[in-house]
């Protein structure tokens, strides 16, 4: 077996991020169940308990509002003079984000100004947090970081994400040297690929399906369909056909999932009004039935960090006995119920 | 490709959590209690996960559970380093190092634990530290559950001249299992950065594994520029010292020559006091780099050189300094620390070189010299925050700011 493919398989983005379709669409499922029973107990048990409960967004909705939010996360990325790999990994952070979070309970609008942040981080490139909250109207650099920790857990720590642009210019090399074809149709096939590599994988889900190199060879398909397939006859002489249909069939149910999404979407996107029409519905909903504890998000990062560091066990009995015996001065006792705190912690194990 | 001949997977280590399928796999599965059983009864009944988990929340408790933290073995301003060992096999002891928030870093997360996790959960080899799992405590603190090499690091071996004593067999499975090392991570596309003999930590069984990936990086694109302030200046190449932006996988070929030089004379080949200084000792060690050893050259922004010129050293003073591993080894030792960067050995031909074929053959791990104590140099070297030399003595010479600027 060839050992790039072995590899690939070491990389977090098979090992971590890659579903078959019906696995995809049931942790879906299961985020948005998850979602409605945790907001519904929330929304009864506040102090002023919400009766009768609102509708909650479906799957599909759910799905039609991260779509909508991806393609403003790459409206917004060249205003922040991001290059292309960078755009691509925030925008795959955006979408692994909320296979296992619910738009209803993280605001998206929020989650992608954190990916783009986060973005340039993981691809090695420490921006300034107010480079990126300059951009957005009402946006500070605290609203941005408070969600970084959230997002570094949703995507698993993942951070390296394949993309298939340098696969790209891989295959126009090889294509250049195999000499078959002539240099305008290449450079014709190149730029549509890559327009088409900058957007459509982006907002479908072949990041989650297809390794990046199927995706290439879909994308150059869609493109110049001869191309491709007389590199797959050079890349499988002598292996025999079945090999070779096995692949040609894995790069058409890709490219049938690119198709879905043309590039020239990204520009009549915001004035379809059929689109937006739809868009506003969801959203107005999604006001309504949204997680009423997580749409803040610097106050539950407060919270969360103000619950972490007052709740730890040895240092609240501290607290307590330094109430008892005034400032604590005395060296030694102070460090013989530390002793003893710490102990107890062991005897007992943490607290429930 | 990514298959050394070399690589013998170690059969006894914990089971490589890489080779199983996606942890979301279970999303939908029933959770076991996250409360903290006690560790005196690690059967106990589990209760149910409460529900206000998201499905982000409890696949990071899932992974939280299967690990037991035992007792500290270092306390740094980076990081706190733990014993721990798995939940469900006791026997199987871990390293978990739990990064503290820098309160002196304002912009989230840390570039140097970005990095890390970065590249540790895309490389996965024998001789490269193993990324077992991460997972986020309440605090919001990250738990990096690492490999636990028990055995120190190369350094204390090399220092220790009255306890431990080793020859020409044993340098060379050292040096076989850093070439290796290095190998995997420019056959990935990984710059390490930073390749000192402290940052060879070494495995129960003797392996020798690369930690401490704060500074590594991915290759660049031809048009992205890199900063130029990276590796430990001991290790520093000429083209890094003279300012260089554009560079490739020489950089850590220079610092494993160095190494290699180091396992021999038991002492730093190049110890600069400053860059300046690390320049002249590379000059007077090695040779002035000229326009003819090395085209070019001048143009970096920040060369330099005296204006005596010393001629690159031959054969004769490399074998009368370095003759204990052979005139193969001295050889090979030469060609890692060619000055023109383009002329220099790469990691892939370092392994196709004769030197590990011809007698003596190289030292069996389990063989190979080892020293005590090296639970607490466990935690030591976990607990610095990559890339940073501690006040350890040398530390103070040695110390050297970082550059976390947009350029890298």
């Amino acid at each position: 077996m060839a050992t790039e493919d072995a590899r690939y398989r070491q990389s977090s983005q098979y090992r971590l991020w890659s579903f078959t379709p019906a696995h995809l669409a049931s942790l879906r499922e299961t985020t948005n169940s998850l979602a409605q029973t945790q907001i519904s107990n929330r929304l009864r048990s506040s102090d002023t308990p919400v009766d009768p409960l609102p509708n909650f967004l479906t799957p599909a909705e759910e799905y039609q509002i991260l779509n909508h939010f991806t393609l403003e996360l790459l409206r917004a990325a060249p205003y922040c003079h991001l290059p292309t790999d960078i755009q691509a990994t925030a925008a795959t952070f955006l979408r692994r984000f909320y296979v296992t979070n619910s738009v209803m309970t993280y605001p998206p609008q929020e989650l992608i100004k954190t990916c783009l942040f986060f973005g340039c981080k993981a691809e090695g490139s420490f921006i300034r947090v107010q480079k990126i909250a300059d951009i957005f109207p009402n946006t500070t650099g605290e609203m941005i970081l408070a969600a970084e920790y959230v997002l570094c857990q949703g995507i698993r720590f993942a951070f390296d994400v394949r993309h298939p642009f340098r696969a790209l210019e891989g295959s126009i090399m090889e294509l250049r040297r195999l000499g078959d074809f002539d240099d305008d149709r290449i450079n014709r096939a190149h730029k549509r690929t890559r327009d088409i590599l900058k957007f459509s994988p982006l907002v479908t889900d072949v990041y989650f399906h297809y390794t990046p190199s199927q995706i290439m060879y879909a994308a150059m398909a869609i493109a110049d369909e001869e191309l491709v397939q007389c590199m797959l006859r050079e890349a499988f002489t002598g292996q025999g056909e079945v090999a070779r249909e096995k692949i040609w069939g894995v790069i058409e149910g890709c490219k049938a999932m690119l198709e879905k999404e043309p590039p020239e979407k990204m520009n009549t996107y915001w004035t379809d009004a059929e689109s937006t029409k739809a868009i506003k519905v969801i959203r107005r909903k999604l006001t309504k039935c949204r997680d009423p504890d997580r749409v803040d998000l610097v106050a539950l990062q407060k919270s969360r960090r103000e619950q972490a560091t007052h709740k730890p066990k040895a240092k609240a009995g501290l607290q307590a006995d330094e109430k008892v015996f005034g400032n604590s001065n005395n060296e030694e006792r102070e460090s013989k119920r530390r002793k003893v705190a710490s102990n107890g912690e062991d005897i007992f194990g943490p607290p429930l | 490709m990514a298959v050394s001949p070399l690589i013998v997977h170690p059969t006894d280590a914990l089971p490589n959590p890489r080779s199983v399928s996606s942890p979301l796999k279970n999303a939908n599965s029933a959770q076991t209690s996250s409360n903290g059983t006690p560790l005196v009864a690690p059967t106990a009944p589990s209760g149910a996960q409460p529900a206000s988990l998201d499905v982000a929340e409890q696949l990071n408790e899932e992974e939280k559970r299967k690990y037991v933290k035992g007792k500290k073995l270092g306390e740094g301003t980076y990081a706190n380093v733990y014993l721990g060992f798995l939940r469900d096999d006791p026997s199987k002891p871990v390293a978990i190092k739990k990064i503290k928030i820098q309160k002196e870093y304002t912009e989230g997360m840390a570039p140097d634990a970005v990095r890390e996790i970065r590249h540790l959960q895309e490389l996965s080899h024998p001789n490269i530290i193993t990324l077992h799992s991460i997972f986020s405590s309440k605090d919001q603190n990250l738990n990096l559950v690492l490999e636990y090499l028990p055995l120190g690091d190369l350094e204390m071996l090399i220092r220790d001249e009255k306890g431990v004593k080793y020859g020409a067999a044993d340098i060379k499975a050292w040096m076989g299992m850093l070439t290796r090392a290095v190998w995997f991570c420019h056959e990935n596309f990984v710059l390490h950065r930073d390749i000192k003999p402290n940052n060879l930590l070494i495995a129960a069984d003797g392996e020798v594994k690369l930690a401490d990936f704060g500074l590594a990086r991915s290759f660049s694109d031809p048009y992205k520029p890199m900063t130029s302030n990276v590796i430990t200046r001991w290790y520093r190449p000429p083209e890094l010292l003279f300012g260089a932006k554009h560079y490739s996988g020489a950089v850590d070929i220079w610092s494993v020559g160095l190494v290699f030089a180091e396992l021999v004379i038991r002492m730093p080949f190049l110890a600069g006091n400053t860059e300046m200084h690390q320049i002249s000792l590379i000059c007077q060690g090695i040779g002035t780099p000229t326009e003819e050893n090395w085209p070019g050259v001048t143009k970096l922004p920040e060369y330099t050189a005296e204006k005596e010129v010393h001629p690159v050293r031959g054969r004769d003073y490399f074998l009368s300094m370095f003759g204990t591993v052979g005139t193969h080894g001295v050889e090979l030792l030469m060609k890692t620390l060619i000055l023109d960067p383009k002329k220099r050995v790469t990691a892939r031909e370092m392994l196709n070189h004769k030197w590990w074929q011809e007698d003596p053959k190289p030292t069996r791990k389990q063989d190979l010299p080892k020293k005590s104590g090296g639970q607490e140099k466990v935690g030591a070297d976990l607990k610095r925050r990559p890339g940073m030399v501690e006040d350890e003595g040398k530390g103070s010479k040695v110390a050297r700011k970082l550059d976390f600027g947009g350029g890298n």
